[in-house]
């Protein structure tokens, strides 16, 4: 078993993310793809189904220009950003068997549900291998009911790296900021860092003598356990080396970190959080998990007093619940994009290399078959997406495929993502890329 | 590159001085490119693979020595050689040390060349292990080839992650002592069952949930769960060699987030679950006086949980409940939590290691949340992780090997049965000093053996990794494909119903084990099956097309007889409604009438769904696709994971039956390995026959060549045996002959492991071939799986094989030439016990495989 460098920092992102690489800034060591590859990517899963009533414009049945249409009521806030913005409808994920969510399967595109172990890795984490290297590649964070990421403030339901191995997403503002900013935070994160940096180092001492007394042939499988701790002491020091450009991304930590009102406190600082992280280049896949792949959640700080699995129940479409949340992720979508849009990158900004994919870990609605399965692309990865469009697909080709044109125009070859010929025989009309949504 | 007359002289020069000394295998052989690998290429290869003949499009006159370039085409090589492919039967044979000493030098130099390239270890790999014929084992050894007194490599070897879910669990759940009256249930030592989806998950506090709010769903969601983290690639095949696994970063930051977790579970219990105190109640209403008046489904704050404390109450509890911890309570704390992560007891030096890292967090952030951090990295330490087989204490002997002592051998016997802590009878005979020798070991070992108290999980995960029946659940089938075999069950029923059938097999193979008698044989040819109710469709016969039209009729019927009586009322209470509605039609004015009529329509919809529900009920009663299986038998129980999915949670109760006759013998007609070797369309007669080849007959299957499009014609309509006509094709029918004519009699099954006679409405051709499978008596053609079953069930070859697979479980690695007497006494006592599993488990792990090592063995 051989374990290069690439590897270990990959394995780094998989776990509470302690990672380091010679790359920290966005602007050096790029990874070779193609020039119209992004450079980082943002998965943005909603809970509960995305239905099409609420993301596509009133009338609008046949693919066209979005120029010309008011973009509906719940993501309205994108309308400045229309050019950016590709709305996909007739992709289907019925492999994945979808109704109450597919768990791993949505961004993995194979069958799922809850309980189920991840049958391989996740396009997210795919990704994170092939887009210019940092030293997080892959961050999750997952949104939920105040109570529930209290309890639960890691669990693994969406992202993989390979089969029965789950990436577990973060869902305590405080714990994720101490894990990005630990070196540069005061009182009690500061303590809390330190503490943990100091255990650190001290059981990688003590990994690295058990380590000499081994036999040269156990040494190297040995090494790499011992390079784990290497690496995640390693990532508080390079952290702590820059920790004056850090200085500059960090979030404030106020109340809605430490005494939150509503859970929708936590989303936005997690939100902030993935943010920073992407901004300061220490990552270059977020994925946002808003109801963490699951068919519960809660939104009371939007003044929606239902929670939990009867929201996945309603229908969405014109319903003023799903309207504010639709909306809320709308401003999140809107946020992301401005932030992105003020850090210059090459000849143009952050966002201009970046790829955002919305959609629903649960198809279009909470109890689907998956034949239906709309997303939206915000970004055209320098024009190797169309943009500023609508694109209704025939309902025969599968997330898979969506997964292999993103992956294609990351510079990864390839005609399929996670499917068989076999299956793709039953659930696939084409191979390769979804040629109607490439330029 | 070079001429072949000259290579020719060069041989005959160079032959002679080969020969004379007796081959070790393993040992390093002296000899370059030129003078062993050049050598035997001209001898045996250049005549098909030169640039003239490029038999197979395969040139090797231009190979040259061993480098990162052509690894992949000397690799082939080496498994053509070795396997005894190559040179093919109708050319002249090299003698068998020419063939070994070729094979292993192919291998060192391989394995020197990729060092820094990735490495070679394809000859470890247990897919590999037959490599090594099997005759050169069981049968006659050449005389020039001498053989060493075995032993293992020194090493480490990582716990798996069912290992250390139930290493785990041990801290925060109390399993039931074994009940002798109720053997089957889940009992403490027995592995961490995966959930109701097949997820291996580690659950806290379910054993004191009295209730919650909502379904099966808002349940699995409220209760605090973890998954595992430990990594394992495995697919088919033997999980968990030594040489397999390290532990990564992201593994290690996982297990100190759930280790302090667990560390607060053991000090606070469900109070470190709950939003509020009062969910800890056993009047639910006290709670509800309380709570939240919102829908709370699927939050920690919908569950009630009793006050009867059920989770073992250890030192962690007591050193939290302290105003002010004293360092005599940190001490005793870290050396329990140390014993029980990693199974032995720690040396003073590391109490105090870890006493300075639980002082320095508890300076740092205070007293509580420094003891659980300080405390968690105990989780870490690398003997909580790895079993270390070092054998650095004890002498070693003429040959270099030291034999394992005390602890490491304590914990190394404790681990070929168990995945928990010694009991007390080893614990204090490693602390007495009585595990020092053969006899201490065999003495541990029996009683272990024959104490059906103490759990041994291992030796299912031997007979799981043996038979692959453990994957049903996992694969993904095609709901159209699926429906066509008959099976009622769809989605997540049909995939709960493959782990309970895994559960079910799980039971079987317990049964078979308790009576240790023949096991091989009894596993392969049993009539018993262990099923839940559902089962009785899977272990049922498919209709012909003719008779499910009988059935559909028959339905029909019963749904009519059924309803008769009621259908006439129905009748009579119609033409009543019909007449009044005319009446009140013409008495519009008529209140009381009104009121008659909607009184009488009520009635009549009433009427109309109790039909409905008659005829319903009658009609499930008859299966139109399959012939259900007729079981009758006592109640007994499997093992299932802690409650997972609310109501929806796998239950334990089973029943004991027998097979409908003559068509089913053995676990390899059971839907659990069926379907286990199936995909999402059909049956998968070529892993079947692998399967076959592999594990009962001994053969080694080459790697598919990376020119071969594996894919069989999509033919809607043609069987499975016609599709893999492409199979036949001369390039591919070398290896296919292998395995396509062991797997096709399997086809007198559907891809749910329902038994059929007709197929497309023909008859259902399940016949096949052994072929050249080592035993000559053996081969020839078989009518279908159960002739062919009947066959190898009874051969000593197959029961060879058997203790080969076994070797390589309990050793941990590939077996190799010097292995051969270990492998012999082994089979031996296996037959002369008349096949125990104890007795050959105990034969193996006192052989000298087992219980000496030695550093840098090349396995």
């Amino acid at each position: 078993m051989k374990f290069n460098r690439r590897d270990t920092i990959r394995q780094l992102a998989l776990g509470a993310g302690a990672a380091f690489s010679g790359a920290l800034f966005p602007h050096s060591a790029f990874a070779s793809v193609s020039g119209s590859a992004p450079k980082r990517v943002i998965f943005f899963l909603q809970n509960q189904g995305f239905e099409p009533g609420t993301c596509i414009p009133d009338g609008m049945k046949n693919s066209g220009s979005l120029s010309k249409v008011k973009l509906p009521e719940p993501i309205e806030a994108l309308e400045p950003f229309k050019e950016r913005l590709h709305i996909i409808n007739g992709l289907h994920g019925k492999h994945t068997s979808p109704a109450h969510s597919p768990f791993f399967g949505a961004l993995g595109g194979y069958r799922g549900s809850d309980g189920v172990p991840p049958g391989g890795p996740t396009v997210d984490y795919e990704l994170s291998k092939v887009l210019p290297q940092t030293l997080l590649p892959h961050l999750c964070i997952g949104m939920d009911s105040i109570e529930n990421m209290r309890a639960k403030p890691t669990v693994a339901n969406l992202s993989a790296s390979g089969a029965g191995q789950p990436i577990f997403m973060h869902s305590n503002p405080n714990h994720l900021y101490q894990l990005l900013y630990g070196g540069i935070s005061e009182g009690d994160i500061r303590n809390q860092h330190e503490a943990r940096s100091s255990m650190l180092e001290r059981i990688e001492s003590m990994a690295s003598t058990e380590g000499h007394q081994l036999p040269l042939q156990e040494k190297q499988r040995y090494d790499q356990y011992v390079r784990g701790f290497e690496d995640m002491n390693g990532l508080r020091d390079r952290l702590a080396q820059v920790s004056g450009h850090l200085k500059k991304f960090a979030p404030k930590v106020d109340e809605r970190y430490t005494n939150p009102e509503f859970e929708t406190d936590w989303h936005d600082t997690l939100l902030d959080l993935g943010i920073s992280a992407l901004k300061s280049g220490t990552t270059n896949t977020l994925t946002i998990g808003s109801g963490r792949g699951e068919i519960f959640g809660a939104w009371k700080g939007l003044g929606i007093e239902q929670q939990g699995h009867n929201l996945g129940h309603m229908k969405q479409k014109d319903n003023p619940i799903w309207i504010k949340i639709r909306q809320y992720n709308s401003r999140m979508l809107v946020k992301l994009m401005e932030q992105l849009e003020s850090v210059p990158e090459g000849s143009g900004s952050m966002m201009d290399n970046t790829l955002i994919v919305y959609t629903s870990n649960n198809a279009d609605k909470q109890h689907t078959n998956g034949a239906n399965w709309p997303v939206m692309l915000l970004g055209n990865c320098g024009g190797a997406f169309k943009s500023g469009c609508f694109t209704q697909l025939d309902g025969t080709r599968p997330i898979n495929a969506l997964y292999n044109s993103i992956m294609r125009v990351s510079g990864v070859e390839g005609d399929r993502f996670n499917m068989t010929e076999a299956m793709a025989k039953k659930y696939d009309s084409s191979t390769g890329p979804i040629t109607q949504i490439l330029s | 590159m070079f001429g072949r007359s000259t290579l020719l002289a060069f041989a005959i020069l160079v032959i002679p001085s080969l020969r004379g000394k007796p081959f070790v295998p393993g040992e390093i052989i002296r000899g370059d490119f030129k003078q062993i690998g050049e050598l035997f290429l001209e001898n045996h290869c250049f005549d098909c693979h030169d640039d003239e003949t490029k038999e197979a499009d395969l040139n090797l006159l231009d190979l040259g020595p061993v480098d990162e370039i052509n690894a992949a085409v000397w690799k082939s090589v080496w498994a053509q050689v070795a396997m005894g492919e190559m040179p093919p039967p109708n050319k002249s044979q090299p003698k068998i040390t020419e063939r070994l000493k070729f094979s292993d030098w192919v291998v060192q130099e391989l394995r020197e060349e990729m060092k820094e390239k990735g490495g070679f270890k394809a000859n470890l790999d247990p897919k590999k292990a037959n490599y090594l014929e099997h005759d050169l084992l069981f049968g006659e050894l050449p005389n020039d080839i001498k053989l060493k007194p075995t032993s293992s490599s020194s090493r480490i070897w990582r716990i798996t992650p069912q290992e250390h879910i139930t290493r785990l669990n041990e801290l925060i759940n109390m399993e039931p002592a074994f009940n002798p009256s109720k053997p089957g249930v889940r009992t403490r030592g027995d592995f961490v069952p995966t959930n109701h989806g097949g997820e291996l998950k580690l659950y806290f506090g379910t054993d004191r949930i009295i209730r919650w709010e909502g379904g099966t769903v808002a349940y699995q969601t409220a209760v605090k769960s973890v998954p595992v983290v430990l990594s394992s690639s495995r697919k088919h095949g033997f999980e968990n060699y030594a040489d397999f696994y390290s532990v990564n970063s992201s593994e290690a930051t996982q297990i100190l987030n759930k280790a302090e977790d667990i560390l607060k579970y053991m000090a606070y219990g469900p109070m470190s679950l709950v939003e509020f105190p009062e969910q800890i109640t056993d009047n639910p209403k006290t709670y509800d006086a309380v709570k939240p008046k919102e829908d709370l489904r699927g939050l920690p704050s919908a569950i009630v949980y009793n006050t009867k404390v059920v989770r073992p109450i250890t030192p962690v509890y007591d050193l939290m409940r302290q105003d002010k911890f004293t360092e005599d309570s940190i001490r005793k704390t870290i050396t329990f939590l140390f014993e029980v992560l990693t199974f032995r007891p720690p040396s003073e030096k590391e109490v105090s290691e870890y006493l300075q890292i639980v002082n320095e967090s508890i300076k740092k952030i205070g007293r509580e949340q420094g003891a659980f951090m300080g405390l968690s990295s105990i989780f870490l330490d690398r003997d909580a992780l790895f079993r270390p087989e070092l054998a650095k204490e004890g002498k070693a002997d003429k040959y270099g090997r030291v034999m394992l002592q005390d602890w490491e051998l304590g914990l190394a016997v404790n681990h070929a049965l168990s995945y928990i802590r010694p009991d007390e009878k080893l614990r204090d005979a490693i602390v007495q000093g009585k595990m020092r020798t053969r006899s201490d070991v065999r003495r541990e070992v029996s009683r272990m053996l024959d104490d059906d108290s103490i759990r041994k999980p291992r030796v299912l995960r031997f007979f799981r990794d043996f038979f692959d029946y453990d994957l049903s659940g996992y694969i993904c089938k095609d709901q159209k494909a699926l429906a066509s075999t008959g099976t009622s069950a769809r989605d997540n029923a049909y995939f709960r119903a493959m782990f309970d059938a895994t559960a079910s097999t799980d039971r079987l193979i317990e049964l078979i084990l308790a009576d240790d008698k023949n096991v091989l044989k009894e596993l392969l040819t049993t009539q018993k099956v262990v099923h839940t109710g559902n089962d009785r469709s899977l272990f049922g016969r498919r209709y012909t097309k003719e008779e499910q039209k009988n059935a559909q009729e028959e339905k029909k019927r019963a749904e009519e007889l059924a309803t008769l009586e009621i259908a006439e009322e129905r009748k009579i209470l119609t033409k009543e409604v019909n007449k009044l509605e005319g009446q009140a039609k013409a008495n519009k004015s008529d209140k009381a009438l009104k009121k008659m009529v909607a009184s009488k329509q009520k009635e009549l919809k009433a009427l109309i769904k109790k039909m409905a529900d008659m005829k319903r009920k009658a009609g499930n009663n008859v299966n139109t696709n399959v012939e259900e299986a007729n079981f009758s038998g006592k109640q007994i129980f499997a093992r299932v994971s802690r409650r997972s999915f609310g109501t929806g949670s796998m239950k334990p109760e089973r029943t004991l039956s027998t097979v409908p006759e003559s068509q089913r013998l053995g676990i390899l007609t059971h839907p659990s390995w069926l379907v286990s070797h199936s995909d999402a369309m059909d049956n998968h007669a070529i892993h079947r026959g692998i399967w076959v080849r592999e594990r009962l007959l001994g053969g080694g299957i080459p790697d598919v060549p990376i020119t071969v499009d594996a894919q069989l014609p999509d033919e809607p309509g043609t069987t499975l045996r016609e599709r893999m006509r492409v199979t036949r094709e001369k390039y591919c029918w070398s290896c296919h002959e292998k395995m396509d004519p062991l797997g096709l009699p399997f086809e007198m099954y559907n891809h749910a492991g329902i038994y059929r006679t007709t197929e497309f409405e023909k008859p259902v051709d399940a016949k096949g071939e052994i072929i050249d499978s080592g035993d000559p008596s053996l081969d020839g053609p078989v009518a279908n799986a159960l002739e062919m079953i009947d066959k190898l069930a009874n051969s000593e070859r197959v029961e060879q094989v058997f203790v080969r697979h076994a070797f390589r479980f309990w050793m941990g690695r590939n077996e190799t030439l010097h292995d051969r007497p270990v492998l012999q006494a082994a089979h031996e006592a296996y037959r002369e016990s008349g096949g125990s599993m104890k007795v050959l488990i105990l034969s193996l792990v006192t052989s000298d495989a087992f219980l000496f090592r030695k550093q840098n063995i090349q396995n």
